[in-house]
């Protein structure tokens, strides 16, 4: 992504706006929701650096939210500690969950891999409503701290965390690293031939996915100040898919645009009333039909090679590990 | 125990409707159709609505199953077949279905539960045990239609045909079955096996917008435990799962009862992920 | 442009301008006085479940009073006004609902709730906009507990309805010691309820107290809102030998429940907290099938107060449809809150707050007064507050209070197939 100067002209253009947004239009609602995206924008990265570079789609990245969510939950209310501990504290423990339910299925394929990772949600979701005397039940944990009092500050502590997580994992995807992952999606077997230890990665993209994942829900925690069971549901995590693929499959940063533009959807779409979901879901069904490899990574390649084009001698049409993603998606 | 025993086969048959479906239009068209428990609602909704326009009960029940059928032959040819090259694209169209579905559910009929009425309101004792009628007939009427649709794959050219496909799509290709067309005839066969669980499941179980959610859930369970692409393994899980569930409901509390067959799942996947019969067993 | 200013030398173009500048000046004439006459109108904004019957039926209450104050003038010469957001079931959209309420639509007050949770989950974020707001749906006691523990953050908060969990089991107690035991002569009752955190709290105080009363509590099971079969459960309670099965429901399929009670021909009444079968169309809707159980209402159509029956009937005029109790407390609140705020001379909160303290109002159910922690006060011995009211279902769906004595309208009857 930082091979050209566009993309990184593009990216501070669009960290800009997100900066700008909430001064120009104001208001904690506005700041709200944005900071609401902004933290799904996390977990969809977060998502989509696993999922969509090996190609197998966890149907159970809400175990890995959760998890940092009832860890800040927890340590902020049981034992008062401080809310910025439990930032690092919610990592450690989704990895953990990572690593625990990770061993045992990260070798099944597709729609089992799905499931399997989706039964580990549900279960703990299960547990949490079980063990309602400890967990809170259905009405989880209340009376968590802020972590900072002014919501704006909050907003650009959150959206400061995307950029880097976003950074750093573009630059991971972007890396020798990246290549196997997508080596991996490819033709596991071949690669294992070839020497690599295909068991390591996948669990360790597992567990940086998580462990990013798990920081997001304790962050999330501390904003709404309470955590529910709701966030281990299997809609949060059809969610965060759904935003990965309209942001576009294993571009890292589509998914970014994809929350954004998902959340601020379903808030803008108030003023239906009763249809607002209705119309959600329609929105949805037209861009999954006409956009199917996304809408946002699919339209910045465009917008790009138009800039390039308008500009100098027209650029190689798209870089080589980009026209790859898109392609390889098709591999089924 | 013989109440359990009774219960038990009836979660097993409506389970064992649903998981047949869902197993057959992967089998077949390797589509993972999240919209499968949409038709099992709209079967149950299809009875309702008819039914409340005066209908007679079975015409309604037929027609209902009838229009979901198409609905689903609809969305396969509409919606599902642009999307064939990827399996996650599938995935997400029928779940925009889905959604839309419970949406439009939910603003014509309302977030209350709907009664769907029985065919048989009467109270049976079997051996001591009391079983309200529509349950007995959710298990008779879902048994024989299991039989009948496998009598169909077994003796028919048609069933022959989805065989073949099942078996090695391209061979069948090569040797001239319509793999389209069947791919839509299945959809229609999916969807109606569904619509009939709905049907029958409507009188005693819930009927409400959001009913589509859990039997998908159970039933891309079942069919994994039992083999993607396998009906006898479908039925067979259908049945541990019905039973399990049931068992742990009498022995333990009603609480449990998803996260044991959750728990199950998750165990099976790890240590046999084909499935009990595998993934590429015939039918 | 330069055709029009060439038309407009002509005689007609200069008619028209001349025309549209006089329609101009007369339209700003009109619109300035109008602009100071017309003051900035109260807006109550509504955080409530849009898709659920709770959440239509406290809209159109509020509808109604809303209609009706404005008729009357409104208040303080300003006219009330409704602003609806969604909070479904899901506590991310409550309390983004009450952002864009409180933030965005700039509400003076809010009125509404349903889930306890995403009540729960929405106090601190009332607090921190400063906004008013009245509870008419979500009954768990921990809402109104902050009120006590930290007055200056959360005083905001009020609750109009339902009497909270506590009370209700403590009423559900002198049901059972009373009436199960009392009058029926049943002692073994078995106690069933979701296992929703405030049932779960419930259920140990109900136990406790019916042991007292002299009640043998066979059986204590919790089942899972989502629960569509309950077999298991009725065999349990079969089983173990009660006579009276005392539910605690809210979420929970009691549609469903109702239904396979009657399908299985269940050789015991049942009866308790139901918050489903509150609903007037909730017998019609299972074909009939809950003829026999005996559920709480906070409001019937009974003369409770003045106000009781001439409510019911006002909004099956508009709507068709009867109450379901959320509808109670919204309607109520919007009364209240004008009243505190014709009193207070002021939309300003800390001033309505002090009169909102002071409320001593007749509303449906009941006199509807605030204790310490702003929650409602439910009756007492000398006291008309919003009661418990036992009301049973007969033939054709009709209801019939029967528990509290003083208030019955019908004696019991037991379910057809049950011979006693």
């Amino acid at each position: 992504m930082f091979n050209k100067p566009i993309d990184l002209a593009g990216a501070v253009a669009f960290i800009a706006l997100m900066a700008v947004l909430p001064l120009v239009f104001g208001g904690n609602y506005l700041i709200g929701v944005l900071t609401v995206s902004v933290i799904y924008g996390i977990w969809a990265v977060t998502w989509d650096f696993m999922s969509g570079l090996t190609g197998r789609e966890n149907f159970g990245h809400s175990l890995f939210i959760g998890v940092g969510a009832y860890t800040a939950g927890f340590m902020n209310t049981s034992f008062g500690i401080n809310g910025w501990w439990s930032i690092p504290a919610a990592m450690v423990m989704a990895a953990l969950a990572a690593v625990l339910i990770g061993l045992p299925t990260l070798r099944l394929k597709g729609p089992y891999f799905a499931l399997a990772m989706l039964s580990g949600a549900v279960i703990m979701q299960r547990l949490m409503l079980i063990f309602w005397e400890q967990t809170g039940g259905e009405e989880g944990i209340n009376g968590l701290t802020p972590l900072i009092r002014s919501q704006l500050g909050f907003y650009y502590f959150a959206l400061a965390v995307l950029v880097a997580i976003t950074a750093l994992l573009l630059f991971v995807a972007r890396s020798h690293w990246g290549l196997i992952l997508r080596a991996i999606r490819g033709d596991e077997a071949t690669c294992q031939a070839a020497g690599i230890n295909v068991t390591y990665y996948k669990i360790a993209s597992l567990v940086i996915s998580a462990a990013f994942a798990g920081a997001g829900g304790a962050m999330y925690a501390h904003y709404q100040l309470q955590v529910s069971p709701q966030l281990f549901a299997v809609v949060t995590s059809i969610t965060i898919i759904t935003m990965v693929y309209v942001g576009g499959m294993a571009s890292i940063y589509g998914p970014v645009g994809g929350a954004i533009l998902l959340v601020l959807l379903t808030e803008l779409l108030r003023n239906f009333g009763e249809w607002r979901l209705m119309v959600y879901s329609c929105t949805l069904i037209l861009i999954l039909f006409f956009l199917p490899h996304g809408l946002v990574a699919p339209m910045w390649r465009r917008l790009r090679s138009a800039l390039q084009a308008g500009t100098s001698a027209p650029a190689p049409r798209a870089t080589l590990p980009l026209a790859a993603d898109g392609a390889a998606r098709e591999a089924e | 125990m013989l109440e359990i025993l009774i219960i038990g086969a009836v979660s097993s048959a409506i389970y064992a409707m649903l998981a047949v479906g869902f197993t057959l239009i992967f089998g077949v068209a390797r589509i993972l159709n999240l919209a499968h428990g949409t038709f099992y609602a709209l079967g149950a909704y299809g009875a309702y609505f008819f039914t409340s326009l005066k209908l007679p009960l079975l015409p309604a029940a037929l027609l209902s199953i009838a229009l979901v059928a198409v609905f689903g032959i609809f969305v396969e040819r509409v919606l599902i077949r642009p999307m064939r090259h990827s399996q996650l694209a599938v995935l997400m169209i029928t779940l925009a279905v889905a959604l839309v579905v419970e949406q439009a559910l939910f603003l014509t009929f309302g977030s209350e539960y709907r009664n769907v009425p029985a065919f048989v309101d009467a109270k049976f004792t079997i051996g001591g045990v009391d079983v309200a009628g529509s349950r007995l007939l959710a298990l008779g009427v879902g048994s024989l239609v299991i039989a009948a649709l496998w009598l169909f794959i077994q003796r028919t050219r048609l069933g022959s045909a989805i065989l073949a496909i099942s078996q090695d799509p391209q061979a069948a290709q090569y040797m001239g079955i319509p793999s389209d067309r069947i791919f839509s005839v299945v959809m229609g066969l999916s969807a109606g096996l569904a619509a009939t669980a709905g049907v029958l499941a409507g009188p005693f179980l819930t009927v409400q917008p959001t009913m589509w959610l859990l039997p998908i859930v159970k039933a891309f369970a079942i069919v994994v435990v039992g083999g993607l692409g396998s009906i006898p393994g479908s039925i067979l899980a259908a049945l541990m799962l019905g039973y399990a569930e049931t068992i742990v409901g009498y022995a333990i509390s009603t609480s449990w009862t998803e996260i044991v067959s959750v728990l199950a799942t998750l165990l099976m996947l790890v240590f046999r992920p084909a499935g009990i019969f595998g993934r590429r067993a015939a039918f | 442009m330069k055709e029009q200013a060439m038309s407009s030398i002509s005689g007609a173009g200069i008619k028209r301008s001349a025309f549209l500048a006089s329609l101009a000046c007369a339209a700003l004439g009109l619109a300035a006085p109008l602009a100071q006459a017309q003051p900035k109108p109260i807006r109550i904004g509504v955080p409530t479940a849009m898709q659920l019957q709770v959440g239509r039926d406290t809209q159109d209450s509020i509808k109604m009073a809303i209609d009706d104050i404005n008729a009357k003038g409104g208040v303080l010469g300003r006219k009330l006004e409704m602003v609806v957001a969604d909070e479904t079931e899901n506590p991310e959209t409550g309390i983004s609902a009450i952002k864009k309420l409180t933030a965005d639509e700039k509400v003076d007050v809010l009125i509404g709730g349903y889930t306890s949770g995403v009540t729960l989950a929405q106090l601190p974020h009332i607090s921190a906009a400063k906004t008013i707001y009245l509870g008419v749906g979500a009954a768990s006691p921990s809402i109104q507990a902050k009120v006590k523990t930290d007055y200056d953050n959360y005083k905001y908060v009020f609750r109009v309805g339902p009497l909270h969990a506590g009370h209700q089991a403590r009423q559900l107690t002198g049901f059972i010691s009373t009436f199960v035991k009392g009058e029926l002569g049943i002692s073994k009752i078995a106690i069933v309820g979701e296992n929703a955190k405030w049932v779960q709290d419930l259920v140990p105080l109900l136990k406790k107290g019916a042991t007292e009363a002299g009640a043998d509590v066979r059986a204590t099971e919790f089942f899972d809102a989502q629960t569509s079969d309950f077999s298991p459960l009725f065999s349990k309670i079969k089983e173990s030998g009660a006579q009276y099965l005392i539910v605690v429901l809210s979420h929970a399929s009691s549609d469903i429940f109702a239904k396979q009670w009657y399908d299985s021909r269940f050789p015991m009444p049942y009866g308790g907290i139901d918050v489903k079968s509150m609903d007037g169309d909730f017998c019609e809707r299972i074909g009939g099938k809950s003829v026999g159980e005996m559920a709480a209402n906070f409001a019937v159509r009974a003369p409770l107060t003045p106000k009781t029956i001439p409510f019911f009937d006002e909004f099956r005029k508009r709507t068709t449809r009867s109450p379901v109790y959320t509808a109670f407390g919204a309607n109520d609140a919007v009364y209240i809150y004008a009243d505190a705020v014709a009193r207070a001379k002021s939309t300003d909160p800390n001033a309505v707050i002090k009169e909102l303290e002071k409320t001593n109002y007749v509303g449906i159910p009941g006199i509807i007064q605030f204790d310490d922690t702003h929650d409602v006060k439910p009756a007492t011995e000398g006291y008309k507050g919003p009661a418990f009211l036992i009301a049973q279902w007969r033939d054709k769906c009709a209801r019939e209070v029967v528990y509290p004595k003083a208030m019955r309208t019908a004696e019991f009857k037991y379910p057809e197939w049950i011979k006693k």
